[in-house]
């Protein structure tokens, strides 16, 4: 069967559907990425006010917020006076 | 499931990591046409991963690089990336015949130009098993900056087909039609080149792996030295410190019969003191601490290395881990057995490296028919006449390289690769149909 470029996902979705799985993970990452970006809007934050803010642990703050540094959202600030925590910041 | 398509190579090579590529090299520059079948999505194995190689301090990915570069460009070398060889039955002499299953890509390699606009585009993220979890990675993803091939890799698996890729993909390389392709291959020898597996840490449970966050496996440190890592500098994964005290767990999973492996792993002193090294360069106030048995420095340049390391201020220390905890901060409490003194003390440590042993890789067991493949009690392959032609195996025309037949260094590891060449190149010689 000859399949339209660009439209190829779709023929797969039809075919087997989308995992459960897949569509929770994702929901939870929106979800956290919307709590961190949304934390740093007003400010730059390092991980541990950060997880305060949200009430979120601080590994959990820590995979994400780099996660997003590594996707180009949020961006690397200053580091405190004791050279141990870094703050970040939304990329504007 | 579909009929296999027939193919024919004078060789297969099962396992694209450092030693089965200098297999394929060796034969393919010998004018054989050989078969590379990887389950993986790039050639390199677990070397093209590694910050740096030990004792020289040569950057790993400098010298992985331009040889898989080599092996992807030889004419008489044929890859097969997300492929997995399912069974191999002898027929006669020079007639091996494998069944390969090549699992989709969902892009079209040659077409990918790598420009990771579908990166960009795909909302998912999950782990990065490149990083070994420490941060995450997109659906369609390329799957390190230095892979080979260097095209993007549809993780169907966490993908939730929206579409999103293949509408900005410039080359209309993504295409989800792609299905598993089977093949029948035909071939006159076979070369093992199935590495090994790294020992999980969760296994032993008084080191806190998986629960203490700031206890890490010296995989997940090399990937934070890599210059491809994932943080901007050191850090603890469990808040983001930049560390100040490291400790080294030696002989984690190895010499330890409680996990069933009572070898030593060969490697571990060396790229622990390694790590130890590269990591004073990168955190110049850090307090470096290696918790050892014994330093097994057996090889060439190893023991000088290790005086380096001592002279640079790692500090070594005889003793026994039993336990780690974690306090309210994150930071860890080594509790141990100072060997020398004879006494139980406790440190305190940001971040704790455990230095994982090698293990054998499970995945070849089972693809000979009648289990005409042996294996040594620790479930590496078995080598027949270890002192004379330590690259045969239990079956004639069948070659193992690298550490598939146990735990060995990159030197060893391309050296063994040089005589389970040798000996297929010989095997075909003489086995030559006129």
């Amino acid at each position: 069967m000859k399949v339209e470029a660009r439209k190829t996902a779709k023929y797969l979705r039809d075919k087997q559907g989308v995992p459960e799985k897949a569509k929770e993970e994702l929901k939870e990452y929106n979800r956290i990425k919307k709590a961190i970006t949304g934390a740093l809007k007003d400010e730059e934050l390092t991980i541990a006010q950060l997880s305060e803010k949200l009430q979120m642990p601080k590994p959990e703050v820590t995979y994400y917020l780099l996660s997003l540094v590594k996707y180009g959202i949020v961006a690397i600030g200053e580091i405190d006076d004791m050279d141990e925590y870094y703050s970040y910041k939304l990329v504007k | 499931m579909k009929e296999p398509k027939i193919i024919e190579y004078d060789a297969l090579v099962i396992g694209a990591g450092i030693a089965g590529g200098e297999t394929a090299l060796n034969l393919a520059n010998t004018g054989y046409k050989v078969l590379l079948v990887e389950k993986d999505h790039s050639l390199g194995g677990k070397m093209i991963l590694l910050s740096k190689v030990f004792p020289t301090l040569d950057c790993a990915a400098c010298i992985t690089t331009p040889k898989v570069s080599e092996i992807a460009r030889h004419k008489n070398i044929t890859v097969f990336t997300e492929s997995e060889v399912t069974n191999i039955s002898k027929e006669s002499a020079n007639n091996f015949v494998a069944q390969i299953t090549k699992k989709p890509r969902y892009v079209h390699v040659d077409d990918c130009t790598a420009c990771q606009l579908c990166e960009q585009a795909c909302p998912v993220s999950v782990q990065d098993e490149y990083q070994y979890g420490l941060i995450g990675r997109k659906a369609a993803y390329i799957p390190f900056s230095i892979a080979n091939p260097k095209a993007a890799v549809i993780d169907i698996e966490n993908c939730t087909l929206c579409g999103a890729c293949e509408r900005v993909c410039p080359t209309q390389c993504i295409d989800f039609t792609m299905e598993t392709e089977y093949y029948e291959l035909h071939t006159k020898t076979v070369v093992l080149a199935t590495g090994f597996t790294l020992f999980d840490p969760i296994e032993i449970p008084r080191y806190g792996y998986g629960r203490y966050k700031n206890v890490i496996t010296s995989m997940q440190m090399e990937r934070e030295i890599a210059p491809t890592r994932p943080y901007n500098t050191i850090l603890r994964p469990g808040d983001g410190k930049v560390p100040d005290r490291i400790a080294y767990v030696l002989c984690a999973g190895s010499r330890d019969n409680t996990v069933g492996n009572p070898n030593c792993s060969q490697i571990c002193c060396m790229y622990s003191i390694k790590q130890a090294q590269l990591l004073m360069g990168a955190l110049p106030m850090a307090d470096i601490t290696i918790y050892y048995i014994n330093i097994r420095s057996f090889g060439k340049g190893f023991e000088e290395f290790y005086q380096q390391a001592k002279s640079m201020g790692v500090e070594f220390v005889k003793g026994k881990i039993g336990e780690i905890t974690e306090k309210d901060n994150g930071d860890l409490i080594l509790r141990y057995e100072d060997i020398n003194e004879g006494v139980v003390k406790e440190a305190e440590h940001d971040m704790a490296v455990l230095s994982v042993g090698v293990r054998s890789n499970p995945t070849i067991g089972k693809i000979f028919n009648n289990g005409a493949l042996k294996f040594d009690p620790l479930n590496f392959v078995a080598q027949e006449d270890l002192m004379g032609s330590p690259s045969k195996t239990s079956i004639k025309g069948v070659f193992v390289a690298g550490t598939a037949t146990g735990p060995m260094d990159i030197p060893d590891s391309i050296l063994s690769a040089g005589s389970a060449a040798s000996e297929a190149i010989s095997y075909l010689t003489q086995h030559q149909e006129v």
